[in-house]
């Protein structure tokens, strides 16, 4: 019998280089893989679905976890393990439903900031302007040739035009391509002086 | 850039997508010829105006569609309709 039977391996992220610190932080990327990471898949109309209570393409914030609806059958659980858990626990997983801990497989990165819309644009080729992917709106598409599934989760509410306006987005992608992600998102927001920062301790209020 | 409508995501960049092929019934399994299943997979018509296709929303919702396109100017005029993988609909 293995030693590590029964315990929770240890997490190691997927970004495994050292960065200097930006130039400003008026763009920031974080990597925020630690979060834990569950994804719910479940008929639309079953009652799991009903339970999480959001819709495709959107999100909300239910105690330390944001439930995203990344799909019309899927639903991906992003905040601290206990939150996650108790979530799930409520569940009615009669009929089809699978729930998985990809907390492990899954990269999560953060980028904020006045440009964060202008740097997703020079790698994806969809619409980030506030009236397309408001806050709360959830995504899935292509950034830099990596499937990605992307939800707007500002820190604060952004107003039209104002320069502090501050949109922040989180970007989740399959962990084996985390590190390239990662440098590809570097180097795009890289003439906005991107600098990388130490991600926060769970999900920002 | 070819816009595809997904009928989840909206218009899409076919970048995006994966083109499946034409759209036609399936054979019954049970009771078709090798010719039969040879023309499903393989043949196809490729005309000169309107074809029913079958895409796949690769980098978004991951759903199957049909739609219907006039190959003479990459216009889509029916559709999409979601479909299963087998061509049935969803």
């Amino acid at each position: 019998m293995s030693d590590r039977a029964g315990s929770e391996p240890a997490f190691e992220s997927s970004v495994l280089r050292a960065y200097a610190p930006g130039s400003s932080n008026a763009l920031t990327l974080s990597d925020e893989s630690a979060l834990a990471k569950t994804i719910v898949r479940a008929e639309a109309g079953s009652p799991a679905s009903a339970s999480l209570a959001v819709s495709f393409g959107s999100s909300r914030r239910e105690g330390a976890t944001l439930v995203l609806g990344q799909r019309p059958d899927e639903y991906m659980l992003i905040g601290s393990a206990q939150s996650n858990a108790s979530i799930v626990a409520r569940l009615d997983t009669s009929g089809h439903v699978s729930v998985i801990d990809h907390t492990h497989s899954r990269a999560l990165f953060r980028l904020t900031g006045a440009q964060a819309s202008a740097t997703l644009e020079k790698v994806c080729s969809l619409d980030w302007s506030n009236a397309m992917t408001p806050d709360g709106a959830v995504v899935s598409a292509s950034i830099a040739k990596v499937n990605c599934d992307i939800a707007r989760n500002d820190r604060e509410p952004v107003d039209a035009e104002p320069a502090s306006a501050s949109p922040s987005y989180l970007i989740a992608c399959d962990r084996s391509f985390g590190q390239y992600l990662f440098d590809a998102l570097i180097d795009a927001g890289g003439e906005f002086g991107i600098g990388v920062v130490t991600a926060a301790d769970g999900l920002q209020e | 850039m070819l816009l595809v409508p997904c009928p989840n995501c909206g218009p899409r960049n076919a970048a995006d997508m994966r083109y499946v092929g034409e759209s036609g019934p399936r054979p019954d399994p049970n009771t078709a010829t090798p010719a039969q299943w040879r023309d499903y997979l393989y043949t196809e018509r490729n005309p000169a105006g309107l074809l029913r296709e079958t895409w796949y929303c690769r980098s978004g919702c991951r759903t199957f569609f049909v739609v219907e396109r006039d190959t003479t100017n990459n216009q889509f005029v029916h559709g999409p309709t979601r479909v299963t993988k087998l061509g049935g609909k969803a």
